[in-house]
């Protein structure tokens, strides 16, 4: 965020490079975007190894912060696929961790919001499916293509309606990755905007004692965001688990 | 009815009155301490409230139960959008990518929006049939 772009809404989402690599013609630079990644990264592994070195019986913040996040993951894994689905926890909980703390680094000024790029969301949407399709396929074999036939239904109406339940499938990535990207786009952006507002107000002479206003919405908007942050990490945790659902008990 | 029965009936019928005063004064013992108990019980509750509505921390817990059902209702209503949306693209790549590839230009694009559209009111329908709550 350098100064002559600071009342750009844009700019926070410039992804530079840090080290530029260019192995076999292909940009894979060290960038602002992978060292944030690394910094949630570090930060998750880091609550969960200290959270739980100590294994006290009355915890300290660190540890209950760690058993609130296994135990909050944990009864969501098991309300949304049973005792089949617990086999899929700790790949949920990794994502929960890793959304969660890119939402919640990104909103400390000054950082990089990594979930703001749709190339991060849709990788993770696109591992979700991937995992659900090809566990799906060495679970259940076949029988996993019973989730584009819906039960109960006349033959006749078959033609039209499989092809629907492949669209409605297909449509989960892209939802599940638009989803997380559009809301932290949106909520920085925003954010970026109501702040830009108080400097120039503050540098228009006699409107400058507007200038409280959005100064007072833009702490709103910090709050609500937060809100959104954690909100949305919950969804993918659980949209995940509903998916994986699917791969597990096919044949709704 | 016999006429042991009757004589019985009768016998009861004169037992009453001689019953009745020591049960109603019993009775009206037990009310007392009942009224006192549950005025007791009732002042303790009211005090009790009174102080749970004073404190900051219920207040704070009533403004998070609150903000939290926002939250829930919002996630849910950007839920059925995306889900919904993302049904119509979908229908409307896969339109486009057969007519390229097959040379037909608007024909499958139009039939696979309007399936995709189809495909987002499942969506949501299957969304909007769970109970919020259950997520599964």
């Amino acid at each position: 965020m350098a100064e002559e772009n600071a009342m750009d809404p844009i700019h926070q989402f410039v992804i530079k490079p840090i080290v530029s690599l260019h192995p076999f013609g292909i940009d894979a630079s060290f960038t602002n975007a992978s060292l944030f990644m690394m910094i949630v990264v570090l930060s998750a592994a880091a609550l969960m190894l200290l959270g739980t070195q100590s294994r006290a019986l009355v915890p300290s913040r660190l540890q209950s912060l760690a058993e609130m996040a296994y135990q909050f993951v944990a009864s969501t894994v098991h309300m949304a696929g049973g005792h089949d689905g617990m086999r899929f926890f700790p790949f949920v909980f990794t994502l929960f961790l890793f959304v969660l703390f890119c939402n919640l680094i990104g909103l400390v000024p000054y950082t990089f919001s990594v979930t703001s790029q749709i190339t991060v969301t849709a990788a993770l949407a696109l591992l979700v499916i991937g995992i659900v399709i090809v566990y799906g396929l060495l679970h259940n074999g076949t029988r996993f293509l019973k989730l584009f036939v819906p039960s109960g239904v006349p033959v006749a109406l078959m033609p039209l309606l499989v092809p629907i339940e492949i669209i409605s499938f297909l449509s989960r990535p892209v939802s599940l990755s638009v989803r997380l990207f559009a809301n932290m786009l949106a909520g920085h952006i925003t954010l970026k905007v109501m702040g830009g507002f108080v400097v120039s107000l503050l540098g228009a002479g006699a409107f400058s004692v507007l200038a409280p206003l959005p100064f007072a919405m833009t702490i709103v908007l910090t709050a609500f965001e937060l809100l959104v942050a954690v909100l949305q990490a919950y969804v993918f945790a659980i949209l995940t688990c509903v998916y994986l659902n699917d791969a597990v008990h096919p044949g709704h | 009815m016999t006429e042991r029965g009757r004589r019985q009936d009768q016998n009861r019928q004169q037992q009453k009155p001689e019953q009745d005063p020591r049960q109603d004064q019993s009775r009206e013992r037990d009310d007392e301490g009942l009224r006192a108990r549950l005025d007791k019980l009732s002042n303790a509750l009211d005090a009790q409230r009174e102080a749970a509505t004073s404190s900051d921390v219920a207040k704070t817990e009533q403004d998070g139960a609150s903000a939290r059902a926002t939250a829930t209702a919002m996630a849910l209503a950007i839920r059925i959008l995306s889900e919904f949306v993302a049904a119509v693209i979908v229908g409307a790549l896969i339109g486009w990518g057969i007519d390229r590839v097959a040379g037909t230009t608007p024909a499958f694009l139009i039939i696979f929006l309007l399936m995709g559209a189809a495909a987002g009111f499942w969506n949501v329908y299957r969304i909007a049939m769970k109970p919020p709550g259950s997520a599964s």
